[in-house]
């Protein structure tokens, strides 16, 4: 039987730069991948004359080659900088709601300020105080939250993490409410609400101060060849290094014995011994299927029960017959709503009634290579439970696409009208699609619901087996940056373990 | 760890924790859910069916229509008219599989019919029609594949352009449309050799004298004295004057190559935007050679050599896709469309080269790192692969 020193299960962003991490720590690692093609969420697929983005939207954490941030050194360290071409986008977005507004936001710290004064003069002043706060609450959750945390040192928490202990931890609507009384202003403001999945009034302030923070500092980015270039990236480093990667293969079974892992069962039936596994399968699928025994951890079970099932997506990927000008599209990213209610938007997210809210996202906009000569690549997401999908039967489940694909393109016609007439290529993803591709309950796309009982700060790493670990949406925030992030100090904590044993067999 | 733990000074930090603690009163561990995932996927999109041979039907000398129930007698997963399956054969030892599109209507789900046709110089039609039998046992992947009426954008004035066994989604297609009563405009254009090779004609002919909404142009291109219908080929002129406004419709092609190839460059000519026209795969190309950017110098008939990494290798030609020569020899990938469209036989080319031709559907970075659709690429010198 082969071995490894570690087993990754499942090719996504969490399980990419895992592998990649412990194959170039110097542990050989096996990954394996259900799919035909590494990324997960991060992948792309071809219709006609079209390749289209998936899942990535807009990339994170990277900042400036005169301003970088904390993805370009993981990019560096994983070996991959120098194999994929990043693409900065000049705005954060433009909120359409017709009737009510229509702003576009820069992706520039000052310019942010200067656009919402702008248009909302009467809260000039509070906006400056809450970009301070913004700020503030980001810096200190990046940099001196953690030192609290580990001196548990309530001085330091009330000295360094002031801002954060006074908004960190509250809604966003709550706070934003507090600030400010425009509530155009604040609809505007939390737009981003859509990358989380839950609405202001249950997602953490410090979340959406965060993503306002680092987008509008640090940018935000698409990928030449879309984020399939960079998973395909993560996998040659990762074969470089000399990994053993495995494309239509699923893990069947994590095998155990006296409590901690000692191989992986393969969908070929197979089988490989292993000293860790790292999983970037759902840990609902990790521990209550892969695992060869039922006795689920009461850690694990404990925090299962406290968790609820997180939002999946409704996608159409256009491939248009005209220019990014013809159809009126200004920037790369728009949220269209319409509703100033935030709320009532979600509410939707359990149902087929038409949607109220989406996005729309245009990839050749700022990068003329995302589509054909004077064609368009555009994607419009509305966010969507599993649920009411599931409940479809099988023969009315295409017809029940198309319908809603209606509604969502009625919706987004609203400000770009003509969508329809520029057809050259459609597919259109469900939530079942995502958990046909995912392999998550529910089609999850961010893992557990976002909700404030979901955050890291309250959670700790789910343990009961040695030598099992879990990376990616479910186990840290979801998205693109939090799961790159997890996989690659996930890899340094088990090259950390591997390194210890290995020293006291010596 | 709630009491000592320091971040409880943070405003809104223990009514979060408490809220955690009271969902894990009513949550669950989700162990109700276990195999949820795949019993849903599995009801729509099934990897594999496990199929047998119900009825075979002569359609013409080189045509038989084989009638596939599950081997369970179990309602097959619904498909969209137009998609096809992939059919997994084993033929004196050599595993492989060829994708053909379903025949019968969507509606009837206790069955799929699939019309094959003898292909010259082919291996799995000869298999299929010479050696099938009634009651045989076969597995093929679920329904797949784009070529179908999307009604996001196809409108309901459709015109299906059919050349020899081209004519089989259309029938779907067909069934499709007025089993349902959709509202649309079917025209078929049906293009045969000899009369003699035209499939369903029966059927089609008494469809068209009594449905109102679909028509069926016949063209021979070698017609004898009493063949019915249109005698020669398709020309611009034929076309414009068969079909009004013509710039309006959605134009559905399939069939042998040459014939999509030169369907498309009429409509083209006539001034149909490629948003209306639609063209099913088919296939790797016979002549990869006469594509633009093959090597030059190098005949398809030159021997190579194929090393799957670590397990082997053995020689072939350079014109045989190297799916084909993988399964010949005893390898095998995933695949389903053969015909560089769905990826699955995605392989990696550690080292030499291949020509990856037009039908090859390859993303922008798998290009740039090696990654090849095994259906549909040919190795130009020694190579090894990655499967
Ligand atoms: C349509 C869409 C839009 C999104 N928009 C954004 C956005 O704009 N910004 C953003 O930051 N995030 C966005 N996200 C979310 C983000 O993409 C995800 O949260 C993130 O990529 C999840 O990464 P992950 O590591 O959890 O792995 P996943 O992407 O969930 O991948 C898991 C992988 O594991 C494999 N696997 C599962 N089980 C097994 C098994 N048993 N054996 C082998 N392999 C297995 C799966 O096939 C899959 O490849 C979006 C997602 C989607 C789908
Ligand atoms: S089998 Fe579909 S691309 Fe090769």
């Amino acid at each position: 039987m082969k071995h490894y020193d570690v087993v990754v299960i499942g090719a996504g962003n969490g399980g990419l730069t895992a592998a990649a991490a412990t194959q170039r720590g110097g542990k050989t690692t096996l990954l394996l991948e259900r799919h035909n093609i590494p990324g997960g969420c991060a992948t792309s697929f071809v219709r006609g004359n079209f390749e289209f983005e998936v899942a990535l939207h807009q990339l994170s954490g990277l900042g400036t080659e005169s301003q970088p941030f904390v993805m370009r050194d993981i990019f560096n360290s994983l070996g991959v900088m120098d194999k994929v071409e990043f693409i900065q986008e000049r705005d954060l977005y433009r909120l359409a709601v017709p009737g009510e507004l229509d702003i576009t936001l820069p992706a520039s710290w000052k310019g942010l300020q200067k656009t919402l004064q702008e248009h909302f003069p009467e809260e000039e002043q509070a906006i400056v105080q809450f970009m301070d706060i913004c700020e503030k609450v980001t810096l200190e959750g990046f940099l001196t939250l953690p030192k609290a945390k580990r001196s548990n040192n309530p001085e330091v928490l009330n000295d360094e993490c002031a801002h954060f202990v006074k908004y960190g931890f509250r809604s966003a609507l709550d706070v934003l409410s507090e600030l400010f009384s425009n509530k155009k202003l604040i609809t505007l403001i939390s737009s981003y609400w859509n990358y989380v999945g839950v609405p202001p009034s249950q997602m953490l302030f410090s979340d959406l101060a965060s993503m306002l923070y680092s987008y509008a500092v640090f940018k935000p980015w698409h990928i030449k060849g879309g984020s399939q270039s960079l998973s395909n990236a993560l996998v040659e480093s990762f074969i470089e290094a000399g990994g053993d990667v495995r494309f239509n293969c699923g893990a069947e079974k994590i095998l155990t014995e006296a409590g901690g892992v000692t191989g992986v069962q393969l969908e070929t039936g197979e089988r490989v011994t292993c000293n860790a596994v790292i999983s970037n399968a759902s840990p609902l699928v990790t521990f209550n299927e892969l695992l060869d025994h039922d006795q689920l951890p009461i850690k694990v079970q404990q925090d299962f029960k406290s968790r609820r099932m997180g939002t999946s997506a409704f996608v159409i990927y256009l491939g248009l017959d005209c220019t990014p000008e013809e159809l009126g599209i200004t920037a790369p990213s728009s949220f269209i709503s319409s509703t100033l209610d935030w709320e009532a938007v979600s509410d939707r997210m359990e149902a087929f009634d038409s949607p109220l809210g989406g996005m729309i996202t245009c990839y050749n906009l700022d990068d003329p290579d995302a589509a054909p000569p004077g064609k368009s690549q555009v994607a419009l997401v509305c966010l969507q439970y599993g649920d009411v999908w599931q409940t479809v039967a099988p023969e009315e489940y295409v017809k029940t696409k198309y319908a809603f694909a209606e509604k969502l393109i009625d919706l987004i016609e609203q400000v770009y009208p003509k969508v329809r007439h520029f057809i050259e290529e459609i597919e259109v993803a469900t939530p079942l699609t995502m958990m046909r591709y995912l392999n998550t309950p529910g089609g999850a796309i961010y893992g557990f619901k976002q909700t404030p009982e979901d955050s890291n700060l309250i959670r700790e790493r789910l343990e009961g087996v040695n030598g099992l670990y879990s990376v990616g949406s479910w186990t840290s925030m979801g998205g693109f940056q939090p799961t790159y992030m997890a996989g690659e100090s996930t890899a340094r904590a088990v090259l950390k373990k591997l390194n210890q044993m290995e020293a006291q067999h010596v | 760890m709630s009491e000592h733990n320091v971040l409880n000074g943070i405003v809104g930090y223990q009514e979060v924790w408490q809220s955690k603690a009271a969902l894990e009163k009513t949550g669950s561990n989700f162990q109700e859910i276990k195999q949820d995932v795949q019993k849903t996927v599995e009801r729509i999109h099934p990897k594999r069916l496990s199929l047998k041979v119900d009825r075979i039907i002569e359609e013409t000398a080189s045509t038989k229509t084989f009638r596939l129930v599950s081997s369970t007698g179990a309602v097959l997963p619904p498909f969209q008219a137009g998609q096809y399956i992939n059919v997994f054969v084993d033929i004196n030892g050599v595993a492989t599989a060829r994708p053909y599109a379903i025949a019968s209507s969507p509606a009837h789900r206790h069955y799929y019919d699939l019309t094959i046709k003898r292909a010259e110089g082919g291996f799995v039609s000869h298999f299929a029609l010479d050696q099938l039998k009634e009651e045989q046992a076969l597995t093929s992947s679920g329904p797949m594949g784009t070529f179908h009426h999307n009604p996001l954008f196809h409108g309901e004035d459709l015109v299906f352009l059919a050349g020899g066994s081209g004519s089989v989604p259309a029938r779907s297609m067909l069934l499709d449309i007025l089993e349902r009563n959709l509202p649309y405009r079917f025209h078929l254009i049906y293009v045969n050799s000899f009369e003699h090779d035209v499939i369903y004609a029966k059927e089609l002919r008494a469809l068209a004298s009594t449905q109102a909404n679909f028509t069926l142009t016949e063209v021979v291109t070698r017609p004898t004295s009493n063949s019915q219908g249109h005698k020669g080929r398709l020309t611009t002129e034929f076309l414009s004057n068969l079909v009004p406004s013509i710039t309006d419709k959605m134009f559905y092609i399939c069939g042998p190559t040459p014939f999509n190839e030169s369907c498309i460059t009429l409509l083209t000519q006539l001034g149909v935007k490629r948003r209306r026209i639609r063209v099913e795969a088919n296939g790797a190309p016979k002549r990869p050679d006469l594509q633009q950017n093959w090597p030059e110098g190098v005949s398809l008939n030159e021997e190579v050599t194929v090393t799957v990494k670590g397990k082997g290798s053995y020689k072939t030609r350079v014109g045989e896709p190297l799916l084909n020569s993988l399964e010949t020899h005893g390898f095998s990938t995933e695949n389903a469309c053969r015909s560089g469209e769905c990826s699955l036989c995605r392989v990696k080319l550690v080292s030499g080269t291949v020509f990856n031709p037009s039908e090859a559907h390859l993303r922008k970075s798998d290009r740039k790192f090696g990654w090849i659709y095994s259906c549909v690429a040919f190795p130009t010198s020694d190579i090894e692969v990655l499967l």
